[in-house]
């Protein structure tokens, strides 16, 4: 447990070549330009032969300063940023930042945006699921399943399009509600959307559970034990494949989770070990199906009304005090530790992602492995990595 | 026929060489898989089947430098990135082009005043040939920049050497008077 | 499923998980103070926008609104006290490890620790303050592996020394950085390597 990367790293491997040759570690750099590492981030490899002794992740490739922005514009104006730390599910993280403001503010915003919130942030986990699953295909040198998945990520994309206008960065969760009212008949065309994506999911699954090659470069690779994911903090799916019961909706509720049904999806062993690479694929494919679930549920009971609150203005000033507030993104917990001294610009806004403590693990998957599952174990993390970096 | 210029019975064709490689210089773009943030999902968007971008000839994303001919900068560019970016540029064979996909990639975009690592558009390094608005752009946006590339590209003269990395201000290229 | 009292969680339930855990260590032998809001979670009809104009015209006592907090009275009990969370009140899981500075004036900076007990669904958070002038804390990254990234970035934004760190490299900055960028009396730089930064 206290074994350490630098030290691991630093020091000649601890194993025996049984062969009488002489082996040198190779130095292997992957990334920053990389399409198996979802972005620019660098791992450096060491390789003796094609087994892999250590790795050693680098960040900073794309660190934007959200952080300082936050503290140096408007609690209003930092919306946009929000969007665009995981821009692959951009409602959840405007979810995430408003309710951490409105926790501030100490006001709860009308039932009728509370379940439109639900509802895009769950489309939302559907898309950037599809993404992850196609992308990861991408990574094991499968092409289909990415264009199969991005024609009903495209569909999603329509949807956001018509409610708020933009198809990748919304801004349409907002501290107070949301930006605008669904309109006229796109709840009915969510549902129309819902009833074809259950037709075209089984796809999915049979590109993936049924493909021989995808079962042999996933199923008992990278395994992530119980303890070490609770060790290095892991959340999400990350968490879940490795067999723990944990999801902030059902475990810490907010807005209107308690209402609804789902089950949590856990890692199963389904064609290896608990907790490997393709466990964690198995949850968020799963998952994808417990939020039709919950959208469904959601479609039949939102109720009518407003769905801005009467006292959140253009300038909000929220009450002196300190406040972390979690959400599940599709990645895992995202959290927002606000501090506020009154006035009209943060103290403090910390962005807890998901990505970056998924991510601290995976160096510590890739002793043993071989080199080609680099790719596998980095790409079954689904990192973003605008929100490891921030 | 359109393809080429003139043609002669028994299957003789006729062109100018500077028509005739710009042509296919145009019309098989290889960008390089190279996205950095944002934009980079909606360079992938454009890639899926929906926007579908071999229709324009530029759809074979390499993933290496070296067998790419056109650089579409995705995304913010910080200063620790910007060193790589400026190697694997390097690193293009020549004719070379670079494409700064939006708002960050042309200008700092949102991180402008307070992104302490965010450099100021990636033209301080690199030579842009297009630059495409938007934060992100939307998909639409990405392949009118490309259809202005393939413009530009069309201009060039091939048999007379022509200056390599100068940065031709916008609009004096693509949209000659 | 735990109980929701407002739309952003069980805060009741993260609360009496303060108090129980500032009893307990407490009794373990540590100093320590359990810092409690005193708004109520939700603010009555009209004070959201109300209540900074008022607050200031009457001068009264400071009031906030949030989560409760524990206080640690030493930064160098920081890896013992959560070592102490995490085996005896069952913390097992650190989500956050970061520090906020909290104006241009103050001499301290604070230190925050968020950790959650996956049975009993509650969250604690322990804070701790070392002085800006000699921001030195011992790592608590051997107690808890996840806050290795955590105390990095930390360091690297203010300034933070984490003895016994077992990898005090710079995370998200340029190796050849100079500043921290999170402090509040950071300078924006003029150029890095030649390039302009305006």
């Amino acid at each position: 447990m206290n074994s350490h990367p630098a030290a691991r790293f630093d020091d000649k491997p601890g194993r025996e070549v049984e062969l009488d040759v002489a082996t040198q570690d190779c130095m292997i750099h992957m990334g920053p330009q990389h399409p198996a590492t979802h972005g620019v981030m660098r791992v450096l490899l060491k390789a003796d032969g094609e087994i892999l002794a250590g790795a050693q992740t680098h960040l900073g490739y794309l660190h934007r300063c959200a952080e300082k922005i936050g503290e140096s514009v408007d609690w209003l104006q930092y919306l946009p940023y929000t969007d665009r730390y995981d821009y692959l599910a951009a409602m959840n993280n405007n979810l995430g930042y408003s309710l951490a403001v409105e926790s501030l503010l100490g006001v709860e915003v009308p039932e009728r945006a509370q379940y439109l919130r639900v509802i895009v942030a769950e489309l939302n986990r559907i898309a950037s699921h599809l993404f992850a699953v196609g992308t990861y295909g991408l990574d094991l040198g499968a092409f289909t399943p990415l264009f199969t998945a991005l024609r009903d990520r495209e569909e999603v994309l329509e949807l956001f399009e018509k409610i708020c206008g933009a198809r990748l960065t919304y801004s349409y969760v907002r501290p107070g509600g949301v930006m605008n009212d669904a309109p006229e008949g796109w709840l009915a065309s969510v549902a129309a959307f819902l009833d074809g994506f259950e037709k075209t999911w089984h796809e999915y699954w049979t590109l993936i559970a049924e493909n021989k090659i995808f079962i042999e470069r996933t199923a008992n690779i990278g395994v992530l034990s119980a303890e070490q994911a609770l060790a290095w903090g892991c959340s999400g799916p990350m968490l879940r494949g490795s067999g723990i019961d944990w999801d902030l909706r059902r475990d810490q509720p907010y807005l209107i989770y308690d209402r609804l049904e789902f089950d949590v999806i856990q890692g199963v062993g389904y064609r290896g070990q608990v907790g490997d690479c393709f466990d964690r694929t198995f949850v968020r494919m799963f998952e994808m199906v417990e939020s039709v679930r919950i959208l469904r549920q959601c479609l039949e009971q939102i109720p009518d009304g407003e769905v801005l609150h009467e006292e959140v203005g253009a300038v909000i000033r929220p009450a002196p005090g300190e406040s972390y507030v979690a959400i599940e993104n599709p990645r895992g917990e995202l959290g927002h530790y606000c501090v506020s001294d009154g006035t009209k610009i943060a103290v403090r806004v910390r962005v807890r992602s998901p990505s970056f403590c998924n991510m601290s693990v995976a160096e510590h998957l890739m002793p043993g492995a071989m080199l080609g599952d680099a790719a596998a174990i980095i790409g079954s993390v689904d990192i973003v990595v605008g929100e490891t970096d921030r | 026929m359109g393809v080429l210029e003139n043609s002669l019975p028994e299957s003789i064709l006729t062109t100018r060489v500077d028509w005739m490689v710009n042509w296919a210089r145009s019309s098989s773009l290889w960008p390089m898989t190279f996205g950095l943030a944002c934009c980079a999902i909606e360079m992938i968007a454009v890639g899926g089947p929906r926007f579908d971008v071999d229709r324009f000839g530029a759809g074979a994303f390499r993933a290496t430098p070296r067998q790419a001919d056109l650089m579409v900068v995705a995304g913010t560019v910080n200063f620790k990135m910007g060193e790589r970016v400026k190697r694997l540029y390097d690193q293009m064979p020549g004719p070379k082009y670079v494409m700064a996909l939006g708002a960050c990639a042309t200008g700092g975009g949102p991180y402008h005043k307070y992104g302490y690592t965010v450099m100021k558009g990636v033209d301080r390094i690199v030579p842009v040939d297009v630059y495409v608005a938007g934060c992100p752009p939307r998909p639409e946006a990405f392949l009118d920049g490309l259809m202005l590339l393939q413009q530009k590209i069309k201009r060039q003269r091939v048999i007379r050497a022509q200056p390599k990395d100068v940065i031709v201000p916008q609009g004096t290229e693509a949209h000659p008077a | 499923m735990a109980a929701r009292d407002t739309a952003w969680g069980p805060m009741e339930l993260n609360r009496a998980a303060a108090q129980e855990a500032a009893e307990a260590l407490r009794a373990a032998g540590w100093e320590l103070e359990l810092q409690l809001p005193n708004l109520p979670l939700i603010a009555p009809e009209g004070e959201a926008k109300d209540l900074v104009r008022r607050a200031k015209e009457e001068d009264a006592e400071p009031v906030w609104r949030g989560d409760a907090f524990l206080l640690l009275g030493k930064a160098q009990d920081l890896p013992a006290v959560l070592e102490h969370c995490r085996d005896e009140l069952g913390y097992a899981l650190l989500y956050d490890a970061t520090a906020v500075d909290p104006s241009v004036d103050s001499a301290e900076l604070k230190l925050i620790y968020g950790l959650r007990n996956l049975q009993t669904k509650a969250r604690l958070i322990v804070q701790a303050r070392v002085p800006k002038t000699e921001a030195v804390v011992p790592s608590v990254a051997l107690v808890y592996p996840a806050a290795d990234w955590h105390e990095r970035e930390a360091a690297e934004m203010y300034g933070i020394t984490y003895t016994g760190h077992p990898d005090p490299r710079k995370l998200l900055l340029p190796d050849d950085w100079a500043g921290f960028p999170l402090r509040k009396d950071y300078e924006y730089p003029e150029e890095y390597n030649g390039i302009s930064c305006t």
